[in-house]
């Protein structure tokens, strides 16, 4: 094919911007050699209207950058990883891979996606996993990410779609509630979608940070609420309280639309203002007003992000903000909702089509027998054949090594060893494996680890479909050859199919594996049936289910919710006591997050020098008055530890945070990895671990030779 | 399989709900056979909320906390409106008003506290001594002290609604006492348009909770809510008028110093007393309260049980064995009496499942830990007070008893504003702050963590400052002041492309990427090219 102008999108996060990508060669123009191959233009699209961050402007770097892999790398007897060509790559892995399950069963085999694959990779993922390996043992990094909101969802509506409307309609807004998200930092485009709110005055936003986000409230244009980090729950329970003791509930939408507001109402009454107060730090008549605004019956939106999600109590906390909304009446009304803002740039399609440990695709439950015979007869085996649920993903790592645990691992799309709780045990448990397979275009740290490494393609370089954060389908597409050594992971899990032996399909071509994948979705909760190429090719706007023959849906329960009985779920939520230690004498509470700079592990970002030089290492926040009391100033090297393990960073001094708390962004590898001080317990609904609340001790580090 | 543990409860109110939302899952299980006497006609409610109640902000269906429903169908027995009139410790039965006997194996007093009646002339108070209570029994036991038309107290739904019809009609509430419950009533009612006086012994309000400073600035912000205040005033007698059906109704308050304080209502808020009166005629030990040691038991009895305000939690030892007074009176919140509630139904049902299994009883768990005093908050809409611990040290006292004992005040009464933090260590063992609620919020969280205050105390005191506002003290057009939050572009960055040619938006955007993500920022980068515009403007004059 010739390399022209490519319309598709950006390749970091759920915003999907749209952008152009012309390649250089083809303006005609002599370019330097060590240009980007392709020049990146925003493109008009709903969701960034045109507009770039500063990462997508970038993202062309890392295309030809030195750090690119080439060539499948093998670790050889020296323990260096070697190149090798890719018939011996594949030979070597399919031969491990069989000998293992031979010795040690199906599910000693080990998948591990990622909520970055486009929807043709993750589908043929969980169908390679179950038919080529046979393992129910397939888990993936929207774990950390979107699993609480969706479990809330599920629980709450019957169905999970981040947004259950187009982004747009936030436009008009008077009243947007963000509970823990920092759109101005990591979907920085969005905030353009505030912007009416903003001019009513209510923009609010619930953070425990002065983030970027939270500063939009400011002259005027809402209000920011500072509550004690992992004391969301407690804060929705007051909110609710207040919506229900002051009469503000819409009765008539709870009566006719929903059921269980009786449990929900008791167990809201022992959360009045002043001691919600006393739990959160956040003033009884601040939580007075905002429940009168968001119920003062304009156009409304309650919106969750990770802050509120990440916890061991994420669901129920999720679940909170929820209850709210449908007390409101929010959910299906015109021009008001609730929805949670989905991070990855494939988080979910990511998740509706069998990289769940529990799940086949079309958002289908793999324990249901209905959903076994539909996927079995799109794959042409006995329903039979397929393995049963798998474990979730923090489970699963922790298997790795151990007798009747995961032997062999293979990751697509994921830097688990930077981006999971807990990273030094993970590093640990992935030492022991027998086997580590990682499919990357750089050699990310976890990457580094593996035993084989196989070369992948980026963005620009393939074709396929992603879903947006409001379940909009849309074409990615290909603006120039991948260098010869990369291969797409379509073909990776063909051949390697092929070598196992599996007589199943694999198709190459993400067209054809598309059109599976709309049989394989039919009649299930993220029907994609009625959608092909042609139909994202014109430019139509496909929002999931739509049905084969049917047509889109932009918004989701305008007449009822996906129960059975067409009725949401309030459901009740009290927060246990021990989910969120408060700090002792000399902890402060870590809180992780992001930087507009760098998106997940940042083993792309840290790549793109321009992004790197921004924020070339981890600084940890702390707020003056608690670095007075540490003897730190701004500057100095300091590390951050608890009982699971400690990092090394600089100081950065800054007002935006609590007193009691200290933040670290997570985009680092090595002992600048946040993650090693986060916890792997795990909320017991959806499985997500804690990265919000962990305690840690602050110290200013002696630099060897320095004065004290 | 052995009988199930038969478990009498006497209460039903916010901890008595509690003890039988946590003991379900044994009920359901056929661990443990539950039966709940409780004396109201209704469902567990959230008493805090009385106040809120009696002056129409809120309704009952929001108060109430139990689920009647969810214990029946766990097969608990829930008498409602029934009172129990004795405990035959002998027969280990509860007698009812209703003639109901129930079999125990164990019972729990949650019956909580009433309302104190003071000593005024004209004003009948019962004594609740053995005799009397022997004497009296229906009269005394588990009811209210009856009060003459328009006096009420304000403890129970019923009082609630001799309060609610007298702010329906805007009469003239005289409110005695200056405790946090009657000040929270006296603002409401206040706000609700009533006429409300607050007549109260002593110079301050909330003199148990607050210094003379911060006392001071309450009373100041009482009135600018609309309530009287008159202070140093003991009361003394009532006096009554007839009505046109023969009956007397409250008329007049009259103190100690000689003034008639006239008025359609009189609240009495003079404090609440356990209601022990039940443990009394059993014989069981009694001071404040029942007393019972860590482990909740009755000092007389280990079949007997108490939680909540009306349980006086006394370790026994040697010397409090041969003590008459006690210490250790109940709190009052609700919070501590929670913990009870929990506490008490995970060590029944550990018994409750032993016994099911044949195992022996197992050993106690974990004695609950002593309470900290507990936070007061005074619930008003425009009026924040919150104090804990002792706050009578003043900043300059030289306490060789508390040598690390220090004190640091903010008073500015004009504005309604006043903190005390008093720290041992730097760690908060007392606070009293009126008027600043972000600050009040966040001593709240440092002393239940037992945190240390930043060495510079006035950081806390600017949380309610304007200048909170980081946004506000910082200079929007200052170099490192980020514009474009969606590429990271700064003023700097944005005046150096200017420097550069670049005079437009466009061009601006087209070299520092700065506007071309959501776009909401190109107003701002067009005021500071023409900023920019307008001193190079300056220079080249």
């Amino acid at each position: 094919m010739t390399d022209r102008p490519a319309p598709t999108h950006c390749p970091y996060c759920a915003l999907q911007c749209a952008m152009t990508l012309t390649p250089t060669d083809a303006s005609g123009a002599a370019a330097p050699t060590d240009a980007p191959p392709v020049t990146v233009a925003g493109r008009d699209f709903p969701t960034n209207r045109g507009g770039l961050c500063k990462k997508g402007w970038t993202s062309a770097e890392l295309l030809r950058a030195p750090s690119r892999l080439g060539a499948p790398l093998v670790r050889g007897a020296d323990g260096a990883l070697h190149e090798a060509s890719w018939d011996e790559a594949l030979d070597l892995v399919a031969g491990r891979l069989r000998d293992i399950r031979e010795r040690h069963g199906a599910d000693a085999v080990g998948v591990f996606g990622g909520g970055g694959l486009t929807n043709e990779k993750a589908y043929l993922l969980g169908k390679f996993a179950r038919l080529a390996l046979g393992t129910s043992r397939i888990d993936y990094n929207g774990r950390y990410c979107m699993s609480s909101a969706a479990a809330a969802g599920n629980r709450a509506f019957g169905v999970d779609r981040g947004l259950p409307f187009p982004l747009a309609d936030l436009d008009d807004a008077e009243t947007i509630l963000l509970l823990g998200t920092n759109v101005a930092e990591t979907m920085p485009p969005f905030i353009g979608h505030l912007a009416g709110a903003q001019a009513a005055g209510g923009l609010i936003v619930v953070d425990p940070r002065r983030t970027a986000t939270a500063k939009l409230t400011d002259d005027g244009r809402g209000l920011h609420v500072q509550p004690a980090p992992g004391t969301d729950l407690p804060l929705l329970l007051g909110l609710a309280h207040v919506v229900i003791a002051e009469r503000l509930v819409d009765t008539a939408y709870v009566a006719e639309r929903t059921t269980g507001y009786d449990a929900v109402r008791r167990s809201v009454a022992p959360w009045w203002p002043e001691r919600v107060q006393s739990v959160t730090g956040v003033p009884a008549t601040t939580l007075r007003r905002l429940a009168r605004r968001l119920a003062s019956g304009g156009r409304t939106f309650v919106l969750t992000g990770r802050g509120v999600e990440q916890h061991v109590d994420g669901t129920d906390t999720a679940t909170a903000a929820i209850n709210l909304a449908l007390l409101l009446g929010l959910p299906g009304r015109p021009g008001s909702g609730y929805g949670t803002l989905t991070g990855q740039g494939n988080g979910q399609g990511g998740r509706e089509h069998g990289q769940k440990c529990d799940q086949l695709p079309g958002y289908r439950k793999i324990t249901d027998p209905a959903a076994r015979a539909h996927v079995a007869a799109v794959w042409g085996v006995d329903a039979d054949d397929l393995p049963g649920p798998g474990v979730p993903a923090i489970e699963l790592l922790a298997s790795l090594g151990r007798p009747g645990g995961v032997r062999a691992l293979l990751v697509h799309g994921s830097n688990l060893v930077v981006s999971s709780p807990n990273a030094g045990a993970v590093r640990r448990a992935v030492d022991a494996l027998d086997l580590l397979v990682v499919c990357d275009f750089v050699l990310s740290e976890t990457a580094a680890l593996a035993d084989v490494v196989l070369p992948v393609l980026q963005w620009a370089e393939e074709e396929g479909t992603m879903t947006n954060l409001e379940g909009r389908v849309i074409r990615r597409r290909r603006a120039l050859e991948p260098p010869p050594g990369a291969r797409d992971e379509l073909r990776v899990l063909h051949e390697l199919a092929r070598r196992l032996g599996s007589a199943a399909r694999f198709d190459t071509d993400p067209e054809a594996v598309f059109e599976e994948l709309r049989l394989a979705s039919e009649g299930g909760i993220a029907d994609y049936s009625g959608i092909d190429y042609a139909l994202l090719d014109s430019g139509a706007e496909a929002y999931w289910p739509y049905p084969r023959g049917g047509t889109g849906t932009p918004r989701l329960f305008a007449d009822r919710f996906a129960h059975d009985d067409g009725r949401a779920r309030l459901v009740a939520v009290s927060p246990q006591a021990a989910a969120h230690p408060a700090p002792g004498p000399g902890e402060v509470t870590l809180v992780t997050g992001r930087l507009l700079e760098h998106y997940q592990s940042g083993a792309q970002t840290r790549r793109v020098p321009e992004l790197l030089d921004a924020q070339p290492e981890l600084r940890a926040s702390l707020h003056p008055a608690t670095a007075e009391r540490l003897g730190i100033a701004d500057g100095d090297p300091v590390e951050i530890a608890n009982n699971l393990g400690s990092v090394h960073g600089r100081a950065r001094l800054t007002a935006d945070i609590r007193p009691d708390a200290v933040f670290l962004p997570f985009h680092y590898g090595d002992d600048q990895a946040a993650n090693l001080l986060t916890s792997d317990a795990v909320d017991p609904v959806s499985s997500m671990p804690e990265f919000k609340t962990n305690l840690v001790r602050v110290t200013r580090l002696v630099e060897a030779g320095a004065l004290a | 399989m052995t009988a199930p543990l038969r478990i009498v409860l006497i209460g039903y109110g916010l901890v008595g709900a509690r003890f039988v939302e946590e003991l379900l899952p044994d009920v359901a299980a056929g661990r443990i056979t539950l039966t709940v006497v409780g004396g109201e006609p209704v469902e567990a409610y959230n008493r805090v909320l009385v106040a809120e109640y009696a002056v129409g902000n809120t309704d009952l269906d929001a108060m109430l906390v139990g689920d009647r429903s969810a214990a029946e169908s766990a097969g608990a027995r829930v008498l409602l409106g029934v009172a129990a009139t004795a405990i035959d410790r002998d027969a280990q039965v509860v007698r009812c008003s209703n003639g109901d006997e129930l079999p125990y194996d164990r019972v729990v007093l949650a019956t909580g506290a009433r309302a104190n009646t003071p000593t005024l002339d004209a004003l009948d108070r019962p004594r609740r001594d053995p005799d009397s209570l022997r004497k009296h029994t229906a009269t005394l036991v588990a009811r209210d002290d009856a009060l003459p038309g328009g006096i009420t107290a304000l403890r129970d739904l019923d009082d609630a609604r001799r309060v609610l019809a007298a702010v329906r009609g805007r009469r003239r509430i005289v409110v005695l006492g200056a405790g946090v419950l009657g000040l929270e009533l006296a603002l409401a009612a206040a706000h609700a348009g009533a006429q409300v006086c607050v007549v109260h012994h002593g110079p301050i309000p909330m003199a148990r909770n607050l210094d003379r400073g911060g006392g001071h600035v309450l009373r100041s912000a009482l009135r600018r809510a609309g309530v009287t205040v008159v202070a140093h005033s003991r009361a003394e007698a009532v006096g009554y008028r007839t009505e046109p059906d023969g009956t007397r109704r409250f008329d007049l308050l009259v103190t100690a110093d000689g003034k008639q304080l006239r008025g359609d209502l009189l609240v009495l808020s003079c404090g609440v007393s356990p209601r022990n009166e039940l443990a009394t005629l059993a014989g069981l030990r009694t001071a404040t309260g029942v007393v019972v040691g860590p482990d909740l038991r009755s000092w007389t009895d280990p079949d007997v049980y108490a939680i909540g305000d009306c349980a006086q939690v006394v370790e026994r030892t040697p010397e409090t064995a041969g003590r008459r007074d006690l210490p250790g009176a109940p709190s009052g919140l609700v919070a501590p009496g929670w913990r009870q509630a929990s506490w008490l139904a995970a060590a029944l049902a550990d018994e409750a499942a032993a016994r099911a299994d044949g195992d022996p009883v197992p050993g106690s768990r974990p004695a609950l830990p002593a309470e900290r005093d507990a936070i007061v908050m005074l619930k008003a809409e425009h009026v924040d007070v919150v104090a804990v611990g002792d706050v009578s040290a003043d900043p300059w006292d030289d306490d060789a008893l508390s040598p690390r004992r220090r004190v640091a005040q903010w008073a500015d009464p004009e504005h309604l504003r006043y903190v005390k933090m008093v720290t041992e260590g730097g760690v908060l063992t007392g606070f009293a702050c009126v008027g600043m609620p972000r600050t009040a919020a966040e001593l709240t969280l440092l002393y239940d963590r037992g945190g240390e205050l930043p060495a510079d105390r006035s950081l806390l005191l600017r949380f309610d400052g304007p200048d909170d506002d980081p946004a506000a003290d910082a200079d929007a057009f200052a170099p490192d002041a980020t514009v474009c939050w969606c590429n990271g572009v700064t003023v700097a960055a944005i005046e150096a492309s200017h420097a550069c040619g670049n005079a437009t938006v466009e061009c601006v955007g087209r070299d520092t990427r700065a506007g071309t993500g959501c776009g909401g920022c190109r107003g701002r980068i067009a005021e500071i090219l023409a900023r920019a515009a307008e001193a190079d403007g300056a220079l080249t004059a």
